[in-house]
């Protein structure tokens, strides 16, 4: 499968055609038109069944998934779950990404697109896979009775090929393919019990790992094409400014260059390598207009979300009871304000695009995971004829959202225009985090009422920041979900509940950041609730127990990380636990982390999480997203923020902006999944939003001063 | 003149500027992409590669530095891609984008040739360079310790 992963990306990085046995184009995408996604259409060609399988003479299959593969481990999921209903051998299915079309755009809520986000890769098109697999697989069966005479019910599809039992004869896959395929597919097929499944549940080894660890992956950045040019796209340190001028014969004094394009913010710079173009940027004179916020700092941006804390009304998202009236009857009010910066995705791969104009035929590879989106707007902003266009996904050097944003794709049409040669268009590392595109820093201000037990009777949370839907979306209304998300829809039932929100729109562009808005939402209420919960002298846990007496399924969650924990039990001494415990992306998700103090510095030293995704196609890989999750929402905890000044990121580096390394990461970090059987839940992100508040819990316990800022390290300054 | 590089056992002689950072070297004039650019001020260690077994950061060292030197990458560690560490990256399944992994097992390789059974402390001291933005870094550890044959 590892060859197979790798003669494609040779292929393309050739510009080669991929395997011959694929369907051409156009039939499959008329034909794609046709049918919602969950009926994948049949398209008639040699071997092809369904929209997402096609089986080679050889038996090699191709799986077109609609995922785009970023790390997290949907494709290996997909290979699992067609290997298992359709009986084939893992080992012999490579993945591909298909072109956008109807069979691999899904629609869950903002209609159909094709793209990677919410945590749906496995929990949308498990069914969807399944069943056309399934459809598949009958297909191949009935070719199989009729060559061997015996009926259908007397076959079984294992191991590559249709095996009549009782005489010993069997047909492989390959040898049925080209015949299943010239007849309709039946449009409808049983699944195979769950005794049946060898993979779901259980697992196999990633399909992408292998050539990761021998430099065999072709990201975007490494491919090339004949007669390519490297154009570095220089547009303004300040966030949002327009290109006033540049002197083009300055970058061209660098030896290497060959041309300057201006671009929508900017100029781009093509040279034979992307060091020249580079250097070329580095010396190029380049002037931007002023802008209104040239000046703004991320005081002034905490200044306007502290503003808009204070403001008497917010678009409100829940209002239960009268909160105005439990606060005013409440024998204890208790009130802290929260405030988290703005972050950066930082994938270490850096935004770059790949460009060919032949003609009228434009081609794109690029490292997207939303792939419409992106070819919207090429087709928006260049008028470029939709089906004249193909768009390749390529592997991606890291995601977390960073990829559902499209940076100048247009931009590098143009330069291909201009230049005549294919272009990678590309941005360096300053770029990518100085460009913004992060997650929105927000605040919050939560006012509880106690009564004289020390029960909650009201709860009023104020959110204030960045509308982050406003800048990805043009999101116009003054409800930006997101900014509200966990909040809510919430388990926790505190008697009167307001949720509100109030914009403070700070020119940062900001989009989804791995789990959004529960990132910053996760650590507002639940280190409040420890908050609460000292106030009224209760342990936290014991305080989240009787906000969620009224939900088992959230208190086996919360009990089982409480628990494997041993939470209550003696711990060293210097040592503390925390515990958070968020919902998201339809997982549960409770965290204990036991930290220390070193040298100033929290130490984590063992993490036990509590997941409950209702069900696991890949356990492993569920393990390795638990374990990633909780790394990344660590160093969120510990250091990361931009820091804004002169209207632009003053740390647009690693030496500046701090990301978590190997020597603060936990060394024990518990997994401990919960198949409870309800509806399946997204895994890449629900890890995230707990670990923060937990381990700042635990920090505040240690250090006796609550932290209410992040990152953790300026809330001890 | 020509820099004279010696590169996975291949001798090369480059006509190229001498400040160009080897790491661009590789990617740009030899076409070898397993070694990454991250930051390019060494603070990521995605461009990490062997001189002469050292780990070394590619993108803040001129070519005109290791004139004359030897140099392995990724694509140069195993000629079958079947080294200790690159088998046990895959036993452990450590990768998940994968785009830092190349230096990570640059890095783990040094760590291995100067110290055969490191601690804790050892990787923690060698690896700290290397970034890893999906936070594989618990499995990196155990990859390490399964190559040395100190843990698992």
């Amino acid at each position: 499968m590892t060859v197979a992963l790798e003669r494609r990306s040779m292929l393309r990085a050739a510009g080669a055609l991929v395997l011959g046995f694929t369907v051409p184009l156009p039939a499959r995408q008329a034909a794609a038109q046709a049918r919602p996604p969950v009926q994948p259409p049949m398209t008639g060609g040699a071997g092809t069944l369904t929209a997402y399988l096609s089986i080679a003479p050889d038996g090699a299959i191709t799986l077109f998934s609609p995922t785009t593969e970023m790390g997290q481990g949907t494709w290996t999921g997909h290979v699992a779950i067609v290997a298992d209903e359709l009986g084939a051998d893992p080992t012999r299915i490579a993945v591909e990404n298909p072109h956008p079309d109807a069979p691999y755009r899904r629609d869950v809520g903002a209609g159909p697109a094709m793209g990677s986000g919410g945590s749906w890769g496995v929990r949308y098109w498990y069914q969807p896979l399944r069943e056309a697999s399934a459809r598949a697989r009958a297909a191949l069966v009935a070719v199989a009775s009729e060559r061997l005479g015996v009926p259908a019910g007397e076959l079984r599809a294992e191991g590559h090929a249709v095996v009549h039992a009782a005489s010993g004869r069997r047909l492989g896959f390959g040898e049925l393919a080209a015949a299943a395929a010239q007849r309709p597919l039946p449009d409808s097929a049983t699944l195979r019990p769950d005794a049946e499944l060898k993979l779901i549940g259980r697992g196999l080894p990633r399909v992408d790992i292998p050539a990761k660890t021998h430099g065999g992956t072709i990201y975007s950045i490494d491919f090339r094409l004949p007669g390519m040019v490297y154009a570095y796209a220089k547009v303004s340190p300040v966030f949002r400014a327009e290109l006033d001028s540049f002197d083009a014969a300055s970058a061209k004094a660098v030896p290497g260059v060959l041309d300057v394009v201006a671009i929508p913010g900017g100029a781009a710079v093509v040279a034979n390598s992307m060091w020249v173009a580079m250097r070329g940027g580095q010396a190029l004179k380049i002037t931007w207009k002023p802008t209104p916020h040239d000046a703004i700092t991320s005081a002034d941006i905490t200044a306007a979300m502290k503003d808009g804390l204070a403001q008497p009304q917010g678009a409100v998202a829940r209002n239960d009871g009268d909160i105005e009236a439990a606060l005013r009857s409440a024998a204890r009010v208790v009130e802290a304000e929260y405030e988290v910066p703005f972050l950066s995705h930082t994938p270490l791969e850096p935004w770059n695009i790949n460009v060919r104009i032949q003609g009228d035929r434009l081609e794109i590879w690029a490292p997207t995971q939303n792939q419409d989106r992106l070819l919207n707007r090429v087709v928006r902003e260049t008028g470029w004829d939709r089906d004249k266009i193909r768009l390749h996904t390529m592997l991606q050097g890291g995601g977390f959202g960073r990829r559902l944003y499209e940076d100048m794709p247009s931009a590098a049409v143009i330069v291909a225009r201009a230049v005549g040669r294919p272009v990678k268009m590309f941005w360096t590392r300053e770029d990518e985090i100085g460009q913004g595109w992060g997650r929105p820093a927000q605040m919050a201000r939560f006012r509880a009422a106690l009564d004289g037990q020390g029960k909650v009777t009201g709860l009023w949370v104020r959110t204030a920041g960045t509308s982050m839907n406003r800048d990805f979306n043009n999101f116009q209304g003054d409800l930006d979900a997101s900014s509200v998300q966990t909040l809510n829809d919430t388990r926790y039932r505190t008697g009167a509940y307001r949720v509100d929100y109030v914009r403070r729109q700070a020119p940062v562009p900001t989009m989804p950041w791995r789990s959004v808005g529960a990132t910053q939402n996760g650590f507002f209420m639940e280190s409040f609730l420890d908050e609460l919960a000292q106030a009224a002298g209760k342990d936290p846990v014991e305080l989240r127990r009787e906000l969620l007496a009224h939900d088992p399924r959230a208190l086996r969650v919360v009990n089982t990380a409480a628990e494997k924990a041993g939470w209550g039990t003696p711990l060293p001494a210097g040592h503390a636990r925390g515990f958070a415990f968020v919902e998201s992306y339809g997982s549960l998700c409770a965290q204990v982390a036991e930290v220390s103090m070193v040298n100033g510095r929290p130490r984590v030293h063992r993490v036990v999480v509590a997941l409950d995704c209702g069900k696991q196609v890949l356990p492993d890989g569920v393990r390795s997203q638990i374990e990633g999750g909780v790394v990344q929402g660590l160093s969120t905890a510990l250091g990361e923020k931009l820091e804004i000044r002169e209207g632009r990121v003053q740390n647009a580096n690693f030496d500046g902006y701090q990301v978590l390394r190997t020597d603060e990461a936990p060394t024990q970090i518990e997994a401990h999944v919960i198949e409870s059987g309800e509806r399946m839940g997204g895994v890449g992100e629900p890890p995230i939003p707990p670990i923060t508040p937990a381990v700042a819990n635990a920090v505040s316990a240690l250090v006796g001063k609550r932290i209410r800022k992040l990152p953790i390290m300026d809330a001890l300054a | 003149m020509p820099i004279n590089l010696t590169v996975n056992g291949r001798p090369h002689a480059l006509d190229i500027d001498p400040e160009m950072p080897l790491l661009w070297a590789i990617r740009d004039v030899l076409e070898m992409t397993g070694t990454k650019y991250g930051c390019g001020i060494a603070q990521c260690g995605a461009c990490t590669v062997l001189v002469e077994g050292t780990a070394i950061r590619s993108c803040v060292t001129p070519v005109s530095a290791v004139d004359g030197r030897e140099v392995t990458t990724i694509e140069g560690l195993h000629p079958e891609n079947r080294h200790a560490l690159q088998q046990a990256w895959i036993e452990e399944q450590v990768p998940q984008c994968g785009y830092c992994q190349s230096g990570q097992i640059l890095a783990a390789a040094a760590l291995l040739t100067a110290i055969p059974k490191p601690t804790d402390e050892d990787i923690d001291t060698a690896m700290v360079g290397n970034l890893c933005r999906c936070g594989t870094y618990p499995r990196i550890r155990a990859a390490i310790k399964r190559a040395a044959g100190t843990g698992v």
